[in-house]
């Protein structure tokens, strides 16, 4: 608990101490992520995410998930590793106000939005990861994420090997592979 | 007393002050005027008196009984055909709405999906402010970003948030004057119910029955927001007495050898066990204790890793409103495995007990479909009412694979929807879903503040849905009247001294009923679902009928974003 002049109190101490370079200054470690998640915020490579404009609570969960185990993959092991909690947080707040950018990925034609939608209908897709796939809180934005990583990912939720949301695990068990390269092509033309 | 007479001695009450103040003050101190305290502020007189209070609708249930029952009959079955929109406001956010309108004199304050609030001028709907919330960077929420209100007391407005938070606003201003952190949403801790405010507390539960959280009910002072006290939903002891039946009786087809072996290997559940509230607690003043009920345990559908009755969720419980200390206890559903919990907020009535007697007795819808009725002083059950639904094959187990087939679904029966009383009548109000399920299980360890059901629920698309508006008196168990409605109902019922209740429809319907025989008298087309409950005022001697109709995201009811109020000429 925080009384309200409290809160302000400290957000002007916070303001007046590092006003400028608090708004620019990006973490110490978010140098560290550049080397795979591009300086510009394009990855080096397509099996690699976007994590600039990402959702800031979805970020700070996967950072946490890598940490745990519950999500595996050998390089975000070794970089989190080196991660307080305070730092993934920090590291959230600030990727998320990145701006998203350009892949150039194209956009699926009509058949594959067509099925895509469908698919999508089904299964309520858009009832979490919101209108135009842009996520929000803990749900991750989709639209324009690079596909070869989309279709990884669904794959590996959908196999058990990416195992921190069963839910989705479950959800992505009732499509073929078929309908999640269509998920992933259209997701990634949006 | 009798009935008629009540109500109208109540309605003469409210028209002679109304009108009096007319007579004498300008038009704006008109719109100041109540029946209890200085006009300016709610006063805990005035919310003690609610259920009395025909200008002003002070708590998301009308009164600290919750029984939703609007005393002034201005509007009433004779001319409701006439009923029609005084004004439409139009909020920002198109989404999921389920918030209960307050009225303190002449000043409505509605709330949306993601946390906003807005201070209306009651009679033309007109904005006096606009707070937004500016939720956190983790909100975790099963079933739509939704708010049901705030809390009003003294000079201040109370609202808690998806990020689980308290905040405290200045009434008139819509500025924050102070936040409390409730829990922590990183472990799927989130809020959308209405605080309940009284005697200088703010109580509130908690959502997160689909996460694994443990679950409560917290007192906040409402001057500081300092935490007063915690009563935790799910001891440390929950094994409770390995009951296997349900209140009304019939077979849990509990594995209780299993569920023993379970306990001596992991041991008590009870810190990942669930058990949210988040619907308002009853307060009874007199016994100066607090009734509510507590939701399902976690994970849903897989029962086999946390073994025992699950003490306290799917149950009714009592405690000391100054001290959150626990006075007694009633479990609907032992070892829920179903989802089929208690949701809909307790309504405290006066009812027959089994010997004729008159006692202080308490009310609950179940999704089970049942309303039960428990004898307030120990939480013992009275009775139990005719189901309002369909069951069928009650209680047979969550399977792997489709799963098993059963009715009613795991929304009920009564969803969160808030009962409404018609006291004279001792008939209680329901809105119901018809919707049939099949229930799967699936084994899975707790992940930690995520999505945690061990199954699915999931409807049968082949199978026709439906919903009801049922009355149940209370006093023998037995269904007055029941209409069937084009589709499963959520939102809220409220009924009113003329005679009417109104309920509103995922198809855009609003309705209004006969009480007593349960005629549709009125109708109108609000344009989106209208899943929210119904609330009622008067202003200059003039009353509305007001009610949101966003839709719903549980549902998928069509989303809009208006509150409507409605009136006669
Ligand atoms: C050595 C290369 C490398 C570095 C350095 C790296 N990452 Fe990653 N990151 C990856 C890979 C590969 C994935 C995809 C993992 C997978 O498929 O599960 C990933 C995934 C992620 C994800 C999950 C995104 C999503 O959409 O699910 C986040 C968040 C993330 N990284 C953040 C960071 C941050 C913050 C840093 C710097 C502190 C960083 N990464 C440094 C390679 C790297
Ligand atoms: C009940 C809510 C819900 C629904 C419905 C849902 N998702 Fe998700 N989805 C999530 C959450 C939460 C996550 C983040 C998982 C985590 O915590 O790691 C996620 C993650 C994902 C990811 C991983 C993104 C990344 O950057 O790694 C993809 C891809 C995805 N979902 C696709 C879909 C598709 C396609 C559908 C519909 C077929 C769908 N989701 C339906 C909640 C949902």
């Amino acid at each position: 608990m925080m009384s309200a002049r409290l809160a302000l109190a400290a957000l002007l101490v916070a303001g007046l101490g590092a006003s400028s370079a608090r708004a620019d200054a990006p973490p110490e470690k978010a140098a560290l992520c550049a080397a795979c998640h591009g300086e510009k915020g394009v990855p080096i490579d397509t099996s690699i995410p976007v994590i600039w404009g990402q959702n800031e609570g979805y970020i700070y969960i996967q950072l946490r998930d890598f940490s745990r185990g519950a999500r595996q993959n050998e390089q975000m092991a070794a970089i989190v590793a080196q991660l307080s909690r305070d730092e993934m947080k920090a590291l959230a707040a600030y990727f998320s106000t990145l701006q998203w950018p350009n892949l150039l990925q194209k956009s699926a034609p009509d058949d594959v939005v067509r099925r895509a939608e469908t698919v999508a209908a089904s299964a309520q897709c858009p009832q979490c990861h919101q209108g135009g796939y842009i996520g929000a809180s803990v749900q991750p934005r989709l639209a324009d994420q690079s596909e070869t990583y989309l279709l990884a990912t669904m794959r590996a939720f959908r196999s058990g090997a990416r195992a921190n949301n069963d839910w989705m695990t479950a959800l992505l068990k009732t499509y073929s592979d078929d309908d999640l390269k269509v998920l992933a092509a259209y997701l990634a033309g949006l | 007393m009798p009935p008629i007479l009540k109500a109208t001695s109540v309605l003469a009450a409210v028209a002679a002050l109304s009108w009096g103040l007319a007579g004498q003050a300008a038009a704006e101190e008109v719109a100041q005027a109540t029946l209890y305290g200085d006009m300016s502020a709610v006063t805990q007189t005035m919310l003690d008196h609610a259920g009395h209070d025909g200008n002003n609708f002070l708590m998301t249930n009308g009164n600290y009984s919750q029984t939703r029952f609007y005393p002034n009959r201005q509007i009433n079955t004779m001319n409701v055909k006439h009923l029609h929109p005084a004004w439409i406001f139009q909020t920002e956010v198109k989404d999921t709405m389920e918030t209960t309108p307050l009225v303190v004199n002449g000043v409505m304050y509605v709330t949306t999906a993601f946390d906003h609030v807005y201070a209306l001028n009651a009679r033309t709907g007109e904005e006096l402010w606009h707070y937004k919330h500016k939720l956190g960077p983790i909100s975790i929420y099963c079933c739509g970003p939704n708010n049901r209100g705030v809390a009003a007391y003294e000079d201040m407005v109370y609202l808690a948030t998806l990020d689980s938070k308290l905040v405290a606003l200045n009434a008139k201003t819509g500025k924050v004057a102070w936040q409390s952190d409730i829990a922590d949403p990183e472990l799927g801790y989130s809020e959308t119910m209405a605080p309940t405010a009284v005697n200088g507390k703010i109580l509130v539960g908690t959502n997160g029955g689909e996460y694994g959280i443990r679950g409560f009910v917290k007192a906040f002072d409402a001057a500081t927001g300092k935490l007063l006290w915690t009563f935790n939903t799910t001891p440390e002891n929950s094994v409770g007495v390995w009951a296997t039946k349900d209140a009304s009786g019939q077979d849990l087809h509990r594995d209780i050898a299993a569920e023993k072996a379970a306990l001596a290997k992991g041991g008590d559940p009870y810190k990942t066990l669930g058990g949210g509230v988040w619907q308002n607690p009853a307060v009874d003043l007199k016994a100066n204790r607090i009734y509510f009920v507590v939701g399902n345990p976690s994970p849903d559908l897989d029962g086999s890793n946390r073994p025992g009755d699950n003490l306290y969720t799917d149950s009714l419980v009592s405690v000391d409103l100054d001290t959150g200390k626990y006075a007694c206890h009633f479990q609907y559903v032992p070892h829920d495995v179903w989802d089929v919990d208690s949701v809909s907020p307790a309504v405290l009535v006066d009812a027959l007990d089994n010997d004729g007697k008159l006692v202080p007795a308490v009310l609950h819808g179940g999704k089970t479909g049942f309303v039960y009725v428990n004898d307030r002083r120990d939480c013992h059950l009275i009775r139990v009412s005719e189901a309002m639904v369909p069951q069928e094959n009650m209680y047979a187990l969550p399977t792997h694979g489709v799963g098993t087939r059963m009715l009613p679904g795991a929304n009920g029966g009564v969803e969160w929807s808030p009962m409404t009383v018609d006291p004279a009548l001792s008939l209680a109000y329901a809105i119901n879903l018809h919707q049939p399920m099949h229930y799967s299980v699936k084994e899975a360890a707790y992940p930690a503040g995520k999505l945690w059901l061990g199954g699915a629920f999931s409807v049968i698309p082949t199978e026709q849905q439906w919903g009801n508006v049922t009355a149940v008196d209370y006093n023998t168990g037995r269904i007055r009247w029941q209409v069937k409605t084009a589709q499963p109902m959520i939102g809220g019922i409220m009924a009113t001294a003329g005679g009417l209740v109104f309920t509103g429809e995922g198809n855009g319907l609003f309705k209004a009923y006969d009480s007593q025989t349960g005629s549709q008298l009125w109708q109108f087309q609000a344009g989106a679902g209208v899943n929210a409950p119904p609330a009622a005022y008067s202003v200059d001697g003039k009353e509305y009928i007001v009610v949101g109709a966003g839709g719903n995201a549980q549902l998928d009811y069509k989303r809009g974003n208006a509150i409507i109020s409605f009136t006669l000429n």
